[in-house]
């Protein structure tokens, strides 16, 4: 087991502004997606990455960026970095920027991770869940004051899942159409599979660019049929590593993968909705993601509005017992403007013999 | 993981500016109000080898000179909305005065709609290689690396 080696597991941010103004003007429709790329760099600079790749759709614009992904909505942004950033500097900047350059306020915020490989190598506010949400509450307006954070906990893994969220509303009112279920899957999975692993490195001495090694590695691992309608903007990084965000239509998801041995990480997010049609997508995209990584440990984390987090653990369970993964431990806890969160960590049956 | 796809395939681009941004789920809604992208942050090209069409005729003659060359023809497919066509305008015009005998080109996709849709573009930036009338090359997103490379394959 490697003493420390480069943390897989990421920070993740999500922050939604009011765009409530009654008669908008086209610019103000554009919310968010008016901000200078120079202020999205200096965002970015203070948390210490830069970006690879990116692309935009009419809906949104996805970032990938040298320790992750950013995706822009217009009343809506979501940062996820690994390594050793500092995410939560990001959050004064932004609100700097959306309060003076587009007069937009915020009205939610919300910080989630899993659990570090390596907890002693984060810097500040990151050396621990207190730091960071003592950080939040002296950083976010002080409009949002209903707030809550939680340890949500796994029994025996490695795997637990942190939650801070802070709103100006209590009721669920993201954007959304009412007869629609919306979902946010969060999946982190660590001791991959080597062999599959190794399909993360970059052959040495190719000439290709990290995009189109980042597309090949996206075809040869089957990364492109985990859902076949979205553009795919991927990147393979030097020695190895790999990144991907997909668009279909509004919808977002991102895949990073941190191939080496011994701190082994691969994460898939993505948001759905939920109706009769789409039942089945969130066990197909599970069923693909486990091909794809094999991993020794598996954590779910969805987050979802109340109506609908009473089956969406046992479907994900369904989904992923066929396979040989057992559940191991459920948590459900519920958070003013997030909904409610389910939080699941799975095994394979027969613990393979990890040599470390 | 549905959306709806079918907005993809018609003018979706223009639409961003009549519906509300609000309802997330159907943004390709019937709308008649057409309106042109108006041009919220202007940056004059410091090169002159980047060219902007703001009609289809101009365009046309331009394409249909181009294929009596052998020059490559870089066109971009950009939105005034995109941010991440905004991180590529700084590169493309390095790369406007390094590649001096390539042709740099940019459409704006709410401007040249009919353009847009007959490259099939979907996402921006893209950028479609050309020689001779003919694509040689397409770079969908702001792939620096990646674009660098093709247009230095594809140059004479």
């Amino acid at each position: 087991m490697a003493f420390s080696g480069f943390e897989g597991f990421e920070k993740r941010l999500e922050f939604h502004f009011l765009n409530d103004d009654p008669n908008p003007t086209i610019n103000h429709q554009l919310g968010l997606r008016k901000l200078e790329f120079e202020s999205i760099q200096q965002i970015l600079q203070a948390v210490q990455c830069t970006v690879v790749s990116a692309v935009g759709n009419s809906y949104f614009d996805a970032y990938v960026l040298s320790e992750s992904s950013l995706f822009v909505y217009p009343t809506k942004i979501i940062i996820k970095t690994c390594g050793t950033t500092q995410l939560l500097k990001s959050i004064i900047p932004l609100i700097y920027f959306s309060n003076n350059h587009l007069n937009l306020t915020l009205s939610s915020v919300s910080y989630t991770r899993g659990s570090f490989i390596f907890p002693n190598s984060q810097p500040f506010p990151h050396s621990s869940f207190n730091e960071e949400v003592s950080y939040l509450e002296n950083t976010i307006p002080s409009n949002l004051c209903y707030k809550k954070a939680s340890i949500m906990p796994s029994k025996s893994s490695s795997h637990s899942w942190h939650v801070f969220t802070a709103t100006q509303n209590p009721h669920h009112d993201h954007d959304h159409i009412p007869y629609e279920l919306p979902y946010t899957m969060e999946i982190c999975m660590t001791e991959l599979d080597p062999v599959l692993a190794g399909k993360f490195f970059r052959k040495p001495g190719d000439e290709k660019s990290g995009h189109s090694a980042g597309k090949e590695m996206t075809e040869l691992t089957g990364i492109n049929k985990i859902n076949k309608e979205a553009f795919i903007c991927d990147f393979a990084f030097d020695p190895c590593g790999y990144s991907m965000n997909g668009m279909d239509g509004g919808l977002y998801s991102t895949i990073h993968v941190t191939p080496e041995d011994g701190y082994s990480y691969a994460s898939f997010e993505c948001v759905g909705s939920v109706n009769n049609d789409d039942d089945d997508a969130i066990v197909h995209v599970l069923r693909k993601v486990v091909q794809i990584f094999r991993p020794g440990t598996m954590s779910v984390s969805i987050t979802t509005c109340s109506e609908y987090n009473n089956e969406v653990w046992r479907k994900v369970a369904s989904a992923l017992e066929p396979l040989g993964l057992k559940c191991r431990s459920c948590a459900m806890d519920q958070f003013p403007a997030l909904g409610s969160v389910v939080f699941q960590t799975f095994t394979p049956l027969r613990r393979k013999n990890a040599s470390k | 993981m549905s959306s709806s796809k079918q907005d993809l395939n018609t003018n979706k681009f223009c639409f961003l500016k009549v519906s509300k941004l609000k309802d997330r789920g159907k943004m390709g809604a019937n709308s008649s109000n057409m309106e042109y992208a108006h041009h919220t942050s202007t940056k004059s090209p410091s090169s002159s080898h980047i060219l902007t069409f703001h009609s289809t005729a101009k365009w046309k003659a331009h394409f249909d000179a181009s294929k009596q060359t052998n020059k490559l023809m870089v066109i971009e497919f950009t939105a005034t909305w995109c941010g991440p066509c905004k991180y590529m305008d700084p590169i493309i015009q390095d790369f406007a005065a390094k590649y001096i005998k390539v042709d740099f080109i940019k459409i704006d996709v709410d401007e040249l709609m009919g353009v847009t849709q007959e490259f099939q573009v979907q996402a921006m930036p893209t950028f479609i290689l050309m020689k001779k009338g003919k694509v040689v090359d397409k770079v969908v997103g702001a792939k620096k690396e990646e674009l660098e490379k093709l247009v230095e394959k594809h140059q004479n």
